[in-house]
């Protein structure tokens, strides 16, 4: 990213003032009521025994970290990594054709193809979710289609089963997930210079030369972006894996908000956070370093 | 101290942010924490338009929920409705302040069998709200084999067809009833009885839902399934192909109450709910929708013969129903079985 260190007036920067921090305190306390004191609470339960719903043995243990290296729980952290990578994957060969075409398109169209992505925003995913149950149902939307279109039966034997399967939590998730992944990669896709390419293609880089040596690298940081902000969200995703799958599949977050709520074994419940917690970190590690590699590369 | 709550912290945090409720200038209003789909919009419209009193109107699916939430926020709720074991649970924990029968005159509308039950004799912590039974419900017209009891609903030959509570208490009290032993004797050995079979029925089972099965068994999405009566009863009123059984296994019953958790900031208004509710008029506006068991002798007066006659509302006396009572520390137990089983081992 020659350009960006380039735009940079370095001789302009100071370190800020005290009145500079006190722009930055409302971050800070945020920060320390919303996300370091809960944390605190919970790596503190993680080492308590639960007694009973809602009831706490503040005795030190580390039973509850002993637990989750069980089988079922093993299995549990695998599977929500499996879902949350497959979602990233698809949101990524999904995502990047879609934010390239935006980014590529005339900026005068941007503005109104980046609405359309944001669009879903403006409704709760939830509802989005329960948009999906009507669509997918047995007697659904979805089946009411390839019904009209006479591909029932002559494609398809009987109507598709496609909610309350895996299939129907990946759509819903990929849905969910994917203009978290379009943005990120637009926003490189936007500053990645043309004459680059033209510049691979003189030389007798072919497309897909270009693509991979040229154009991915460059866009790399947005790619990196936009993993981070799928497939850290996608692991801890509840509700709608539950309501997609008619309670079938079970993630991490399922099993978590089943602490909390239903079991109300707190501690327990608390030291899944905190694994999951340690997922973020490594995943944060390995894109931002990774990230960062293809940067310096670049 | 050794023991203490999450919320206790939880509130340290906030009232340091100066978000502190107390803080603020009381107003009279009623928190009520009930069941989803069970108390109706009307009735609620209805108590804030006779007393005044706004409404807070929060809903759970389960007891166990009910619970972790009361416990996390305490001071918060005013009315809280428990089934039976739940209420005998927050009896024996303290957790329930004691209610002033002298404040609610219309509990003379109760059925006399409703007034002294097993789990709060005289009713000092708890008020009847509504009851009913779990059992079977089936579209007879998917459906041409019997029906008796649970082992004809979890057949190899109706995977997928399924619908059942996602309650893993009342689950397991299914398998338990198919191997003869009392629902309330939930102890390891048991489980480990009950274990292959509970494996082989999750397996058929399409969806979980405590909510509202009936969107789905309307649909056709599912053809039979375990559910609350009030549900059946509700999709027999719709089309008379639904059926309702009691399971021939053994059946329960469950008696939801009212109960005023203990620290209610407004125990008043939680009073004048409860006897707002129990006017015979205001019952039947619930049984309407709800159609659970009514205990209300009054407001039994005012349903058609139609609504009475309803076999997923009304069951016939002759039925032997057992119910749930507080089984303490197992509830883990239960909780770490279906875990394992859900999550496939």
């Amino acid at each position: 990213m020659t350009q960006a260190v380039a735009i940079q007036p370095a001789s302009n920067v100071r370190r800020p003032g005290w009145r500079g921090s006190g722009l930055f305190a409302p971050m800070v306390t945020w920060l320390a009521l919303f996300v370091v004191a809960p944390t605190a609470i919970l790596l503190v339960y993680s080492f308590f025994t639960g007694e009973g719903i809602g009831e706490v043995d503040t005795h030190f243990t580390l039973e509850n970290y002993r637990r989750i290296f069980t089988p079922v729980y093993l299995d549990l952290f695998w599977r929500s990594i499996l879902y949350a990578g497959a979602t990233t994957i698809l949101c990524a060969l999904i995502g990047y054709p879609v934010a390239w075409y935006i980014g590529r398109a005339p900026a005068s169209r941007r503005g109104k193809l980046l609405m359309l992505v944001m669009i879903p925003f403006m409704t709760s995913f939830l509802i989005r979710t329960y948009a999906w149950l009507i669509i997918l149902h047995e007697h659904g939307l979805f089946n009411g289609f390839l019904e009209a279109a006479h591909l029932i039966p002559t494609v398809f034997s009987h109507p598709l089963n496609i909610l309350y399967t895996p299939t129907a939590v990946m759509i819903a998730l990929v849905y969910t997930y994917l203009p978290f992944m379009i943005l990120p990669i637009y926003t490189s896709v936007e500053k990645l210079d043309p004459s680059l390419i033209e510049a691979a293609a003189d030389l007798g880089a072919g497309p897909t030369r270009s693509f991979f040596r040229v154009i991915l690298p460059l866009t790399w940081p947005g790619v990196a972006a936009g993993i981070l902000m799928v497939f850290v969200p996608a692991i801890a995703m509840f509700a709608v894996t539950k309501i997609m799958s008619g309670g079938h599949i079970r993630l991490i977050g399922d099993e978590i908000q089943e602490q909390f709520e239903g079991g109300g074994d707190l501690p327990f419940g608390s030291a899944l956070g905190m694994a999951l917690l340690i997922l973020f970190l490594v995943t944060y590690w390995i894109s931002a370093g990774r990230g960062a590699k293809e940067l310096r590369g670049a | 101290m050794k023991h203490f709550h999450f919320g206790l912290i939880v509130a340290t945090v906030l009232s340091l942010a100066g978000c502190n409720r107390s803080s603020q200038k009381q107003q009279q209003r009623l928190h009520l924490f009930a069941w989803s789909e069970y108390v109706p919009q009307e009735v609620i419209d209805g108590f804030t338009k006779q007393t005044g009193i706004p409404v807070d109107y929060e809903v759970y699916d389960s007891n166990e929920k009910m619970l972790t939430k009361l416990l996390s926020s305490p001071g918060h709720y005013d009315l809280i409705q428990p089934s039976e074991y739940m209420v005998e649970h927050l009896i024996k924990r303290g957790l329930l302040e004691p209610v002033d029968q002298s404040a609610i005159p219309n509990v003379g509308n109760l059925l006399p069998e409703y007034r002294n039950p097993e789990y709060d004799p005289g009713m000092k912590y708890s008020v009847p709200y509504m009851a009913g039974t779990v059992g079977i419900a089936y579209n007879s017209d998917k459906i041409k084999d019997p029906i008796r009891g649970y082992q004809d609903v979890f057949q190899p030959k109706y995977a997928g067809r399924i619908i059942a509570l996602d309650d893993n208490r009342e689950i397991v009290s299914w398998a338990l009833d198919v191997k003869g032993i009392d629902i309330n004797d939930v102890t390891p050995a048991n489980l480990a009885k009950v274990k292959p079979l509970l494996a082989d029925w999750l397996k058929l089972i399409k969806i979980f839902n405590s909510d509202d099965p009936k969107p789905q068994l309307f649909s056709g999405d599912v053809d039979l399934g375990v559910v609350y009566c009030g549900d059946a009863a509700k999709l027999i009123e719709q089309d008379k192909k639904f059926k309702y059984v009691l399971p021939a296994e053994g059946a329960h019953r469950f008696i939801d109450n009212l109960c005023i958790p203990k620290d209610a900031p407004d125990k008043q208004a939680a009073e004048a709910f409860i006897n707002y509710i129990l006017q015979p008029e205001v019952s039947k506006i619930i049984s309407d929708k709800f159609p659970y068991t009514n205990p209300n002798g009054a407001a039994r007066k005012l349903l058609t013969p139609q609504q009475l006659a309803n076999p997923a509302s009304y069951p016939p006396d002759s039925v032997h129903l057992e119910i749930f009572h507080d089984i303490g520390k197992a509830n883990a137990d239960i909780s770490q079985l279906m875990t394992e089983l859900r999550n496939g081992r």
